[in-house]
């Protein structure tokens, strides 16, 4: 999957998350662009379960590549509904399937103004334009 | 962007002049802080990269050995550690769990632990790279020593051939490949905790306790073993800091000795507090 890839259905947080509404749900996994920056996925932890409540920016687990383990970012706050299961077992499916197969978790909003603030596809376009190095 | 292996072994030395326009690098502070005990030192960590994110510091690059301790990523396999609670305590060795990547270490006196707080933004988020740069730090401190290291691809950390140390042709042309230094990094919006662990003189029997990162078929070795010469982490870490700006890519004039400092927090994060106290290595 190339770096550059962004989804036209989803919104999309500067932690590289995105995010993406079905129904009055919100689906969150992270970007191509971050897979590419953290190499192999040897571990995913999520530290949330269904109905643990988060907020924005703060960590729901972590991620871990190349022996780093980096921070997962809430990309808006609410009430989780389902965590990805899948991705304890097998990690490697962010670096497979980033935008389906490794989504991570879903969410019931509590500010529908936040989703909007997140960017648009062709703001967070922008965005990786700039960060490429 | 892939990491070419060689691009650091071509940079130009540093005290040769740099290509007009090219950008310079950043400051670091490096200090040695002696022995200490491994949870003082990893609540130091959090409150210094507190204070790198807020801006009240520089980059800072910690350098130090422990009191014995076995380390537990987030998910280690405990099976990895082969001693139970009462015969590690017994032994005066902690175990801790902490939030660094990989499964089980040890850390212990004659180790050189680095632990760089670094602000990876904007220009370096690739924790690829950042990582080959940990390993960099420790092949060219190996070099000082005429140890010759590399890296194995999908064996993080640093490799010597125990046959033949004063070489390295790559993993495939290694005879006994043992390991030399270990690398665990926690990254957290591309502010850097944890680092390195490079065995100077360690007591190598201590790996014994542990199934080091869950590798079973390979074993463990230190610059002592491999070149029969007395070293201290102190030395080491006194000397280091052009092989830390080389392999890091930082601006760091010396390695400051505050192995005497009790209060480090209050040395680091108020640095003008104690000028003048830390004395130069170099």
């Amino acid at each position: 999957m190339a770096s550059d890839d962004v989804r036209t259905d989803r919104r999309y947080s500067k932690d590289h998350e995105w995010t993406k509404q079905e129904n009055d749900h919100v689906v969150v996994g992270i970007t191509a662009f971050a897979v590419d920056q953290l190499g192999d996925i040897t571990l995913v932890n999520l530290d949330v379960k269904p109905g643990d409540t988060i907020t924005a920016g703060t960590a729901f687990g972590t991620i871990e590549s190349v022996k780093t383990l980096s921070d997962l970012f809430a990309p808006v706050s609410g009430k989780v509904t389902r965590v990805n299961g899948d991705l304890e077992s097998r990690p490697e499916l962010v670096n497979e399937d980033c935008y389906g197969a490794a989504w991570m978790i879903e969410v019931a909003p509590s500010d529908p103004g936040e989703l909007g603030a997140l960017m648009d596809p062709a703001a967070y376009a922008e965005l990786l334009k700039t960060a490429a190095h | 962007m892939p990491t070419d292996p060689l691009r650091d072994l071509l940079q130009p030395a540093r005290d040769q002049v740099a290509p007009l326009g090219a950008p310079k690098p950043r400051r670091a502070r490096a200090v040695w802080i002696g022995r200490r005990r491994y949870a003082p030192i990893h609540d130091l960590q959090k409150q210094l990269v507190e204070a790198r994110a807020q801006g009240r510091i520089d980059d800072t690059i910690l350098l130090l050995e422990h009191d014995p301790v076995i380390t537990l990523g987030p998910r280690a396999n405990p099976e990895n550690v082969l001693l139970d609670a009462g015969a590690l305590n017994e032994r005066d060795i902690d175990l801790v769990a902490t939030g660094r990547g990989g499964d089980v270490t040890y850390h212990g006196p004659g180790q050189l632990v680095c632990y760089p707080l670094l602000d990876l933004r904007p220009d370096r988020c690739d924790v690829r790279r950042y990582v080959r740069s940990l390993a960099e730090v420790m092949i060219l401190l190996a070099r000082e020593h005429h140890v010759e290291g590399g890296v194995v691809d999908g064996m993080i950390g640093v490799w010597v051939d125990r046959a033949a140390p004063e070489e390295w042709g790559g993993a495939e042309w290694a005879r006994e490949i043992a390991k030399l230094g270990a690398i665990g990094v926690r990254l957290s919006r591309w502010l850097t905790m944890h680092g390195f662990a490079l065995n100077i003189a360690v007591d190598l029997e201590a790996f014994e306790m542990i199934v080091p990162c869950g590798i079973r078929d390979h074993g463990v070795t230190s610059l002592h073993q491999l070149t029969g010469r007395k070293l201290t982490v102190a030395e080491v870490a006194l000397a280091s800091a052009p092989q830390l700006a080389r392999g890091l890519d930082l601006d760091v004039a010396r390695v400051e000795d505050l192995s005497a400092v009790a209060d480090l927090a209050g040395a680091l994060i108020a640095p003008e507090a104690v000028a003048g106290e830390g004395r130069s290595a170099r």
